[in-house]
């Protein structure tokens, strides 16, 4: 077996505990350097995975991990995004009071799981890794423990994400009973026979339902405006991007990847599904006012607009839809980062989380003010900005699959109609920034350097990735081009 | 009477049931969670049952993952809880009613 595939998630793991023991010999004062340094070592981790140290293509653990280009996407995607979360809790410190190296470690831990998903190749690795984020996030997400806001939406994400392991594990048991196996390999190999058996598909609904929950589709998405609100800024940011990426990376590999011919037959309920979220969102965010609400009901909508690229690889084999995702969800990283370092740093120094307390931010610092707008417009899908060219590939996607088939040109309107709304309420936040009426408070808000580096990193990477996306595609169209299982017979075109 | 497969898998999904509806009918959040617990254990059961009748011992090692994550689960909920009732002095779900629009 080849232990050296691992090294990546060990390496994470240790570094989690040797914050916590570090955590013992640092004085108080000088927590936010423990950060710093921690953040230090996560771009060195993320510098490896990327370039030499790659791990290689391979699988360990009877098949339970592998690694391949998906793999590899996903984790560089996951350390990039755990490295700017530690980066905005070393911005947002003063508001958690004790407890900052905890936090620390515990979005390490998250990430490792996050890590271990982008892996996972077995239904017992996907339950356990998507457990470690979640259990995680029941403690990140109510880290404010002064704070009812901040407990109440630990205990909310606590019940509901209970609720949904707790029918994935049982859809596990009804999968396992059917195939005699959990790993994705052999559910491939046997998927035809397996098609036929009402139990194994109600094993996979509810197995559905444990991933829809993670990345709030319709209608798994109740928990996401109160946990989004209520969680402190850095922890919503992760939930944001990290543990939404977790639960499409596992959807793309067993749904797309593994069984390609239940998800044809199931091409309506991702269809109805699809649609039903991109209008919950867009709909449900016009009339809000705080600003992290806005954002649990845009990444909502975003879920949404991700699930085309599932709706377009039920229909069609070709690989358009998760190549799109992928994109899309590169694009989403740099977008929803930068938004919330800019929350993150405005927190200290603004009352609440009001759209209308950005008012006069235009003035009191610039660059906060530049660098969320440049994420609202992307999150609008306004070109140059990333957001614009993913939708642009995914709504291509369902294009491609929509001669004969009406209800793919609805689902493409209501994603423009979608579009078009979100619009509305992103420019509302534009508006509070640069032309919010008179603020009392008129005083600088200093920008730490850190913040800086990362807010000017995400924003290159948004305008990079909207102008010259085609390297970003080829990364995406290898990760895609070696999902499918060679045991698994060509997807059928759905039987209508 | 030998009891068979589908009389384990029956009692599974009753218990699942079970748990179900005390997430859903019951107000108290500590009882809420005792349901959570038994929706865990009723795929536990499942998964020994199908382990024992298949003869394959790879379910029964996904239950000792699964009581393992599900005690970390418990630790965690319980702190949670415990926290929020110091706070609001109630564990009541009709109390939850600090985040809305």
């Amino acid at each position: 077996m080849n232990y050296s595939l691992i090294t990546l998630e060990f390496l994470a793991a240790l570094l989690g505990l040797a914050v916590l023991v570090a955590d013992l010999w640092v004085p108080s004062t000088a927590r936010r350097a423990l950060g710093l340094g921690l953040a230090a070592a996560l771009s060195c981790l993320l510098a490896l995975a990327v370039g030499s140290l790659a791990p290689q293509s391979g699988s360990a653990f009877s098949g339970m991990f592998v690694v391949d280009d998906l793999a590899r996407y996903f984790k560089g995607f996951f350390l990039f995004a755990g490295l700017a979360v530690v980066l905005m809790a070393v911005e947002f410190a003063p508001k958690f009071g004790a407890g900052l190296s905890e936090f620390f470690s515990l979005t390490v831990f998250a990430m490792v799981g996050m890590l271990c998903a982008a892996s996972a190749n077995d239904l017992a690795l996907l339950f356990v890794s998507l457990e470690l984020v979640t259990v995680t996030f029941y403690v990140l997400n109510s880290f404010q423990r002064t704070r009812l806001a901040s407990l109440e939406a630990g205990v909310k994400y606590l019940i509901l994400g209970g609720v949904s392991s707790a029918f994935m594990v049982f859809g596990i048991a009804l999968v396992f009973g059917m195939a005699n196996s959990t790993n994705f390999a052999v559910l491939a190999a046997k998927q035809k026979e397996l098609a036929g058996s009402a139990v194994f598909l109600v094993g996979l609904l509810l197995i559905l339902v444990g991933l829809g929950f993670k990345i709030a589709a319709v209608p798994l998405q109740m928990w996401a405006p109160d946990v989004y609100q209520g969680s402190p800024a850095p922890a919503t940011a992760f939930l944001a991007i990290g543990s939404k990426a977790a639960g499409f990376v596992l959807l793309i590999r067993l749904f797309i990847g593994a069984l390609p011919q239940v998800t044809a037959e199931w091409h309506r309920l991702f269809v109805v599904m699809s649609a039903a979220t991109i209008l919950y969102g867009s709909l449900c965010a016009i009339p809000q006012r705080n600003l992290k609400r806005l954002m649990g009901y845009s990444s909502i909508a975003n879920a949404g607009y991700l699930l085309l690229g599932l709706v377009a690889a039920s229909y069609t084999a070709t690989s358009a839809g998760p190549t799109a995702m992928l994109v899309y969800l590169g694009g989403y990283a740099f977008t929803v980062l930068a938004a919330f370092a800019v929350i993150s740093a405005l927190a200290n120094h603004v009352d609440g989380d009001d759209i209308s307390a950005l008012s006069g931010l235009g003035q009191r610092s610039p660059v906060l003010a530049a660098g969320l707008t440049a994420a609202i417009v992307s999150l609008a899908g306004i070109p140059p900005m990333a957001g614009f060219f993913g939708k642009v590939l995914l709504i291509q996607g369902v294009l491609a699959a929509a001669p004969g088939h009406p209800e793919l040109y609805a689902l493409i309107a209501v994603a423009v109609v979608g579009v078009v709304l979100s619009l509305y309420y992103y420019f509302g936040v534009i508006r509070a920034i640069y032309w919010g009426g008179q603020s009392a408070n008129l005083s600088t808000i200093p920008v730490a350097l850190p913040t800086r580096l990362l807010l000017g990193s995400c924003v290159v990477g948004m305008l990079v990735l909207g102008v010259f996306p085609q390297g970003l595609v080829k990364l995406a169209d290898q990760a895609v081009a070696g999902l499918s299982h060679p045991a698994a017979a060509a997807p059928v075109k759905a039987a209508h | 009477m030998i009891p068979g497969l589908h009389h384990y898998l029956i009692v599974s999904a009753l218990l699942f049931s079970l748990g179900l509806l005390g997430v859903v009918a019951r107000r108290n959040l500590f009882v809420v969670y005792m349901g959570l617990e038994l929706m865990l254990n009723a795929a536990n059961l499942a998964l020994v049952a199908f382990s024992r009748f298949h003869n394959n011992l790879n379910g029964q090692v996904m239950v000792f993952f699964i009581i393992t994550v599900a005690a970390a689960e418990v630790a965690v909920g319980l702190a949670l809880l415990v926290a929020l009732y110091r706070k609001r002095q109630t564990a009541h779900v009709e109390d939850l009613t600090t985040l809305k629009l």
